[in-house]
């Protein structure tokens, strides 16, 4: 019982718990900008890196660097909004998906040109789980619960009692009512995008900081992510956490039952359970 | 040096053209024509890789196969089961819209390449097929190549006037008119699942056709040849740059792409070991840069959808005429 | 199709600009794993290939005083790069040999679709896997490194006879993985040892934790991991390491590469062990490993050694053959077939006036006697390393 909880449950919820930081930036902006946004992989491995290049440069403890990777990283997504995805604005949402695809692109490679292709990781040697009756904790482990949690509680404090969460929600909701009201559009996807750029980068820096860093690990959270966003329901923030948390815990423990080699198969499978039997996903999201 | 082995490398670099040309038009029938999404090109290409060497190769121990078959049956056997792949996968996700497709063939073509991976008695896994043989191989190196460059030509031309000529039938406006105004199609009595469906399909076989014919130029097949990077979006960018909706654009595209991304290596390969690396990475930077520059500057392609009875310039998608985003109802 | 026609034309013009070398040079293509799985290893290689092709042109250069050219190209450790880049190497840069590639995938799709139909030779120094000993290949493709079936075998022996008899085994799921995991399995449990979890994994997963906790199960205290230290087998000895799955782990040479010591620390891996190819301790490697150092060189790299034979030992071939690609293959088999004069490494000008007069020759390499058999392989000798400090060193032979 304790080495199920210690070696699938808990790894399942850290997994989780990032892919479901990755989830909420991929729900708000198919709710607010209503397109797929296929970078969001390539965009969190950015943010670990820029969190490795601030410890190396500024010689500080990842911890510290952290919430300045994810500021980074925010303004950084507002950037690319304003480079490549601004003026496809009145074209087929599908265009701007596209373009999505090439940032991730252009995304990969700067992280390999500028920082290799060799796995690295934030700090040289391990860290063995403490015990806590029994239930084995690393403290990254714990630290990355509990940010995530933080970041969710703030987010959601954020969107209702906030004037311009409120106005996130609104367009999520009606764009075309939000727009009347008086809500402005820029303003918002911008918001939006330091919103999702900086809890994008924090899932890639728990990524990279649970595990190690290397230049195709967003890419390879992708599917997972959006199918945890999609699970939730799209647009649905507690959604998306809850889509995180089954996607991670549901990969680690497919390992009992299928071949290893398929672990990364099962997003995939919960993916098509969602599209064929409840596309709305678990909380009533858009289907677009 | 005989004026044969100088050709050499054109004849290679030709071959590839054509085979990323049967992709494009693949590629072209489901997003040119129908307005799809398929993010996982490479697993169709996959696909018809590996059935048609499992059709063709001859017998080995420890995996399917090794029919020794004829080369054209590999080629029909691989589209057959590409298109047979796309059908539960159409049938699934076609319903939304297609940023759930491209998500679902992301994840496809990632199984297919697992599979690959992963089954021996299937595959014979990581270590894959070889002794793939290819028409006429038998030929000194130079005049192969020749031959299979003329094999690979005529099937581009034969499947390039079979879909234009469809492209320019009714079906191919009526594909048009479901991917512009699905509801108004709809409300026409078109069966606009079903007609999607048909497109992907059909663009998934000419895909999976561009597989066999590269196995058997490559006369070997491993899981990491499919490159999800490579494959897929070096053939979305031939699309978009020559012109999605123009079968003559994608080719010029696959052309103009595969050129540039084949000779540009040559002159990395020149740089010392430590700027080659970042080279090489640079260039796929370019690759992803350029499409948005195409997306931005010239979103219709070298060579715009020409669509008959209607001035050119309305039909821009650039410039999203105000009915269709009043309606909300964009390309599906 | 004009754009076509003109497309073609302009690149006829730019390949045959490429293609036509200056006068007098004998061009060799060096197919190196510059990106790709490989990449971490690439830097030190390509020190190596060029250090050789240096070397031998410092000393008379080949033929009549032609200079050697070593062209680099990038097999990108994946067989569509390889193949695209042994086409150019074979068809633009008119080569007359290939040094290369790295990866085994690489190897034969370069082989099959390029070199092989060409009638190019092509010597690889660190493609392993045992699929190519039976390739097809018109006796063409050659290798300065030993394949993993005997590394497998080798590491199964040792750790039977250092009385380890129980094991997991976790290897990643690509031909080195499957080829070397196979070998271990098949003689460790002819030999008696037990293997209590036999498992692959997937090279990009962010976690290994639950397959690990599988393979634990099965009650053995020792891991055998078959992978590459630089990528997933990394994050799998990490995670085995901080969640105490096992308490020994066993890799092979793949896991030989300074970045587990780097990212783990020397401290943490006192139960680490990697088997790896050797050079017999030899005169050879001795001489080899002063004037690489001397040139800037990492010795402990891997397959340095190797690499430079494979230079070499093509360049004697071209020597002996007279430049006649057609005689390659034969002529590389004369050069190091154990009988003649011994040639060590950088004794170019011997080994040239030896060719001139007549007279047989038989280099030792810095990696080994390499001496091919009739599959083009070369027999092994390994030795188990262990983490001392931050570096490799051998623990004990292996037989």
């Amino acid at each position: 019982m304790l080495s199920f909880v210690n070696f699938f449950l808990l790894p399942g919820i850290v997994q989780g718990s990032i892919y479901a930081l990755g989830a909420i930036g991929i729900t708000l902006v198919f709710a607010i900008m209503r397109y797929g946004h296929f970078a969001h992989g390539d965009l969190a491995t950015f943010g670990a890196f820029i969190a490795l290049a601030f410890t190396t440069m500024l010689g500080v403890s990842p911890y510290i660097a952290l919430p300045l990777a994810v500021l980074a990283t925010g303004v950084f997504a507002i950037g690319i909004d304003r480079l490549f995805y601004a003026h496809l604005r009145t074209m087929p949402k599908i265009i701007t998906t596209i373009a999505s695809f090439g940032v991730a692109l252009m995304l990969r490679s700067f992280v390999q040109v500028v920082w290799g292709v060799n796995t690295t990781s934030y700090a040289r040697g391990i860290t063995r789980p403490e015990n806590w009756f029994g239930i084995r904790v690393k403290s990254h482990e714990l630290v990355t619960l509990l940010v995530a949690i933080a970041l969710v509680v703030a987010l959601h404090l954020f969107l209702t009692r906030n004037k311009w969460g409120k106005a996130m929600r609104a367009m999520s909701d009606n764009p075309d009512l939000a727009l009347l009201s008086g809500v402005d559009n820029n303003k918002v996807i911008a918001l939006t995008w330091i919103v999702a750029g900086g809890l994008c980068a924090a899932s890639g820096f728990f990524l990279g900081l649970n595990t190690e860093l290397k230049s195709l690990m967003g890419w390879n959270i992708l599917l997972p992510t959006f199918a945890a966003a999609i699970l939730g329901g799209v647009g649905r923030i507690e959604g998306a956490i809850v889509g995180g948390l089954i996607v991670g815990i549901a990969e680690e423990l497919s390992v009992l039952v299928i071949p290893g080699e398929y672990k990364v198969m099962s997003a995939f499978g919960i993916l098509l359970l969602v599209l064929l039997f409840r596309p709305t996903g678990l909380f009533r999201g858009k289907v677009l | 040096m005989e004026w044969i082995t100088v050709l050499n490398y054109p004849v290679y670099l030709a071959i590839f053209i054509c085979i990323y040309g049967c992709l494009a038009i693949g590629l072209n029938i489901q997003w040119g024509y129908a307005g799809l999404f398929n993010a996982g090109v490479a697993g169709f290409f996959a696909i018809g890789a590996y059935t048609s060497a499992i059709l063709t190769s001859p017998w080995a121990e420890g995996r399917l196969g090794g029919f020794d078959l004829p080369f054209p049956v590999g080629l029909v056997g691989a589209m057959l089961l590409a298109g047979l792949l796309a059908w539960p996968i159409g049938k699934i996700c076609l319903r939304f819209r297609s940023d759930y497709l491209a998500i679902v063939t992301i994840g496809v073509a990632e199984g297919i390449r697992l599979v690959a991976r992963s089954e021996e008695w299937l595959t014979n896994s990581a270590r894959g097929i070889s002794a793939i043989p290819r028409p006429f191989g038998d030929l000194p190196y130079a005049k192969a190549q020749l031959v299979y460059l003329g094999i690979t030509a005529l099937i581009l031309l034969v499947a390039y006037v079979l879909v234009q000529r469809q492209a320019v039938s009714p079906w191919g406006r009526m594909m048009r008119a479901i991917r512009d105004n699905e509801s108004a199609a709809q409300a026409m009595g078109k069966d606009v699942p079903y007609r999607r469906l048909e497109a992907f399909i059909l663009g998934s076989a000419l895909m999976g056709l561009a597989g066999a014919l590269y196995v058997h130029l490559a006369r070997t097949i491993t899981p990491d040849a499919i490159d999800p990077m490579l494959i897929t979006f070096l053939v979305w960018i031939m699309v978009i740059l020559g012109g999605s909706g123009n079968n003559r654009g994608v080719l010029l595209g696959a052309i103009i792409v595969w050129v540039i991304w084949s000779t540009s290596e040559i002159v990395t390969d020149q740089l010392p070991s430590e700027y080659a690396l970042k080279a090489k990475y640079g260039r796929m930077f370019l690759i992803g840069l350029l499409l948005q520059l195409v997306l931005r500057f010239r979103p219709e392609g070298i060579l715009p959808e020409k669509l008959r009875k209607e001035p050119r310039e309305e039909r821009r998608v650039g410039e999203q005429d105000s009915v269709t985003q009043a309606t909300g109802n964009i390309i599906n | 199709m004009k754009a076509k026609h003109l497309g073609l034309a302009s690149l006829l013009l730019g390949a045959s600009a490429l293609a036509t070398p200056a006068l007098a040079d004998v061009n060799i293509g060096l197919l190196n794993g510059i990106t790709g799985g490989a990449a971490a290893m690439a830097p030190e290689i390509t020190k190596s290939l060029q250090f050789a092709v240096d070397q031998i042109n410092e000393q008379g250069g080949v033929l009549q005083g032609e200079k050697l050219v070593g062209i680099m190209a990038d097999d990108g450790c994946s067989p569509q790069v390889a193949a695209d880049a042994a086409t150019k190497l074979v068809n633009v840069s008119q080569v007359i040999g290939v040094v290369g590639p790295l990866c085994s995938g690489a190897l034969m799709a370069a082989a099959n679709s390029a070199t092989i139909p060409a009638g190019v030779i092509l010597i690889s120094q660190s493609a392993t896997s045992p699929e190519i000993t039976t390739l097809k290949d018109n006796d063409l493709v050659f290798r300065t490194i030993p394949s993993d079936e005997y590394q497998g075998q080798a590491l199964a022996r040792t750790l039977l006879d250092r009385g380890t008899k129980k094991v997991a085994v976790s290897f990643i799921n690509n031909d080195y993985g499957k080829g070397i995991a196979e070998a271990f399995k098949k003689e460790y449990e002819a030999k008696g040892g037990e293997i209590s979890g036999y498992e692959a994994h997937e090279e990009n997963k962010s976690s290994y934790r639950a397959d690990l906790a599988g393979l634990a199960q099965g009650g053995a205290d020792t891991l055998v991991l078959l992978d590459y230290g630089d990528t997933s087998g990394l994050t799998v000895l990490r995670e085995a390491i901080e969640n105490g799955f096992f308490e020994k782990f066993v890799g092979a040479e793949g896991m030989k590469t300074s970045a587990p010591i780097k990212a783990i620390g020397a401290d943490n891996l006192t139960t680490f062990m990697a088997s790896a190819p050797v050079s017999t301790k030899s005169e050879a490697l001795d001489i080899f490993n002063k004037a690489f150092a001397e040139a800037g060189g990492d010795i402990n790299a891997s397959y340095v050694g190797p690499s430079y034979d494979a230079v070499f030992l093509l360049a004697l071939a071209i020597e002996k053959a007279g430049g006649d690609k057609s005689k390659l293959s034969e002529s590389l088999r004369a050069v190091s077939n154990g009988e003649g004069e011994p040639i060590l490494p950088g004794e170019w000008k011997k080994a040239k006036e030896l060719i001139a007069g007549g007279k047989a020759i038989d280099y030792k390499g810095a990696s080994g006697e390499l001496n091919f058999d009739a599959n083009g392989d070369v027999p092994g000798s390994y030795a188990l390393f262990k983490v001392a400090g931050d570096d490799w060193e051998v623990e004990t032979e292996m037989k």
